[in-house]
């Protein structure tokens, strides 16, 4: 233990007020609908295609990306780049396209939660040019209240994703594609 | 230098006071767009406040128990007294990994520390990633906002500095083209880099985890990538129970740019398997501002920025006029408490609105502690004299009524025949620089209600 560590909490101590309470968060419903999600996920600049079956995924995919795409993905049986947790960086470098399984998506602002074991390297999400989200459409909740109830454990590494990577740093205007995934679709099954 | 004459140098560019100015405040106004549309939104600014009260109350216990579960989901921990410990133990983290390639996000606390010059002058080379910090840092300047760090630039700027320094061709101004070659720059340095150092927007007690918010995903990117992970963050980052996050990540993007929520909010709990995750918890007189319960509730901010974009002072005299760490109305508050005597002329960069205080998402009383801290600094006599001996004099004007009733009079005749060159002398009537008198009315309010009363 080192001494400054005594040391910040002697002083913290000394120096905090008496104790106040700590409040109830109330769960703050709202609308889950999946035009609602929809509309939002537009906002932030990403989409949002329907998949009428879950069987239809492959199909789908490969309409909206080039065959050609190097894909990994524990999802697809196409998935021809395949990762791991300690697949090296070069590979992950060169990944076009990650489908990977979103857990539940949050209506008030389009994200979706990824736990790590959805990602297949906590870094695909982000080094990959593009990414794929599959959601189950029943897998909606309102807003942020309902999102943490969900997951009392947040795991070793998890995020909310919501839309592609973007920066307004340069005069405030928006640039999507800054240094994660240039695009971010959600395929609702 | 004060601030009134650092922003005198940014005035001297009228139009591009008056681009920041409209800039920032179309960032208000998104705001506002985003926080209508939240039903709950004012239930949501005293829950925070009320969270952040009380974790600051039991602060002692919530650091324990953060570094008691931090610990067991194998994260190492350290605490810095101050900005030099902080440093020292940053990079006696980079020399144990042999480590001279580091990617750094956003975060306001390592600035605070000047972590950056001190790793380079130990032959570090440490790398922004947050495209705003990254123009910034290949110009050689401090961020001049908390959420915005490059909003002082034009994009014409950003394409000087990038024909300098990533040889884009001169004259390419274009954001997105931009914005494109920082990527293939900065994705160089993700690729190599050993280790990553990551600010923290929130540490959760219960589960030992830090959360990071980005848009550009460069914090993740860099961390997940890297064999360490270094996370800086001051003790007031705390909050105590997972689901208050819920509360937090709802105000935090809606207050700072109007958005619903940044594109990554990630929470980091656990080392990926063979890799290394260390928090470091800094004090840097964060304790100190604690023990005052006049200014205690800064410790609240959460960096969002609302107050700057708000501020009329702050959106006519751009961040760097404040040459603080932290500027706007929440930095004029925080800046005393590590050097009275260097920011004595902050608490007076403001206008008292209120505005500022309208606009925190976690209810900081940001005009009154501005207020608070001019009493102080004038018991303390860190004010300037002019300023000093002006109010003694206009106290005891105010203070006799005939006085005051004659120098009324003196004015309004005065003014008729004064020459206008003595009237608006630039040494010794600074009101009048950018201002015309107005026309002295012919008699006072007190003749003219004299006359009413008589009627």
């Amino acid at each position: 233990m080192s001494s400054s560590r005594e040391k910040i909490l002697a002083a913290v101590r000394t120096n905090q007020p008496v104790e106040l309470p700590l409040p109830t968060v109330p769960s703050f419903e709202g609308d889950d609908s999946v035009e609602k999600f929809t509309s939002i996920v537009q906002g932030i600049g990403g989409t949002v295609v329907e998949v009428a079956d879950a069987t239809r995924l492959p199909e789908v995919i490969h309409q909206l990306f080039p065959a050609d795409y190097r894909i990994a993905s524990p999802l697809l049986p196409e998935a021809n780049v395949p990762v791991t947790a300690q697949t090296p960086i070069e590979v992950l470098a060169a990944v076009d396209l990650a489908v990977l399984q979103g857990e539940f998506g949050v209506a008030e602002n389009g994200s979706i939660w990824v736990p790590e074991a959805n990602m297949l390297h906590r870094a695909l999400p982000m080094i990959t040019q593009h990414l794929a989200l599959v959601l189950d459409r029943r897998n909606l909740v309102a807003t942020m209240h309902q999102a943490y109830a969900r997951i009392p454990s947040v795991g070793g590494y998890g995020t909310f994703l919501a839309g592609p990577s973007k920066t307004a740093d340069i005069e405030q205007s928006l640039v999507i594609g800054a240094h994660g995934a240039r695009s971010m679709v959600v395929l609702l099954v | 230098m004060s601030h009134s004459k650092r922003s005198n140098i940014f005035l001297l560019d009228a139009e591009r006071t008056t681009w920041h100015d409209e800039t920032l405040w179309f960032v208000r106004q998104k705001r506002d767009k985003a926080v209508y549309a939240t039903p709950e939104f004012q239930e949501l600014r005293q829950l925070a406040s009320d969270i952040k009260d009380h974790t600051l109350s039991r602060l002692d216990f919530y650091l324990q128990q953060f570094e008691e579960n931090a610990r067991r989901n194998g994260v190492q921990v350290h605490w810095a007294a101050d900005a030099h410990e902080h440093n020292q133990i940053v990079l006696g983290l980079l020399k144990r990994h042999g480590a001279t390639r580091v990617v750094k996000s956003k975060s306001m606390l390592t600035e605070e520390c000047h972590l950056n010059p001190y790793l380079i002058k130990h032959g570090v080379d440490v790398v922004d990633t947050d495209l705003g910090e990254r123009i910034i840092q290949l110009r050689d300047e401090a961020p001049s906002h908390v959420v915005l760090p490059a909003i002082h630039l034009k994009k014409e700027d950003v394409g000087d500095t990038f024909h300098l320094h990533l040889g884009t061709e001169k004259g390419n101004n274009d954001p997105q083209q931009l914005t494109e070659t920082a990527r293939q720059h900065l994705r160089e340095k993700f690729l190599v880099s050993e280790v990553a150092i990551s600010g923290v927007n929130f540490a959760v007690a219960e589960t030992g985890s830090v959360v990071v918010c980005t848009n550009e995903g460069n914090a993740d990117l860099g961390v997940n990538l890297a064999k360490v992970h270094i996370a800086c963050m001051g003790m007031e980052k705390l909050i105590p129970r997972l689901s208050d996050l819920s509360v937090f990540t709802r105000i935090l993007t809606r207050s700072a740019t109007g958005q619903p929520i940044t594109t990554y909010t990630s929470h980091f709990s656990k080392p990926a398997e063979g890799k290394e995750m260390h928090v470091v918890i800094v004090d840097n007189g964060r304790t100190k501002q604690l023990g005052r319960p006049d200014f205690r509730n800064s410790l609240k901010c959460i960096r969002c920025g609302a107050c700057m974009n708000t501020c009329p002072v702050y959106r006519r005299s751009g961040g760097h006029s404040y040459d603080f760490t932290i500027p706007g109305p929440i930095g004029a508050i925080l800046s005393p408490n590590i050097d009275m005597r260097k920011h004595a002329s902050l608490p007076f960069a403001s206008t008292l609105c209120g505005s500022c205080t309208d606009v925190c998402p976690v209810k900081i009383d940001i005009h009154t502690q501005l207020y608070k801290w001019r009493q102080v600094l004038g018991q303390e006599g860190e004010i300037p004299a002019s300023k000093k001996w002006s109010m003694r004099l206009l106290s005891r004007v105010l203070s006799k009524p005939a006085v005051y009733g004659l120098g009324g009079k003196v004015a309004r005749q005065g003014l008729r025949f004064l020459p206008h060159g003595l009237t608006h002398g630039k040494g010794y009537n600074p009101w009048a620089i950018a201002r015309e008198l107005p026309e002295p009315p012919k008699q006072s309010f007190r003749e003219w209600y004299a006359q009413q009363a008589v009627k």
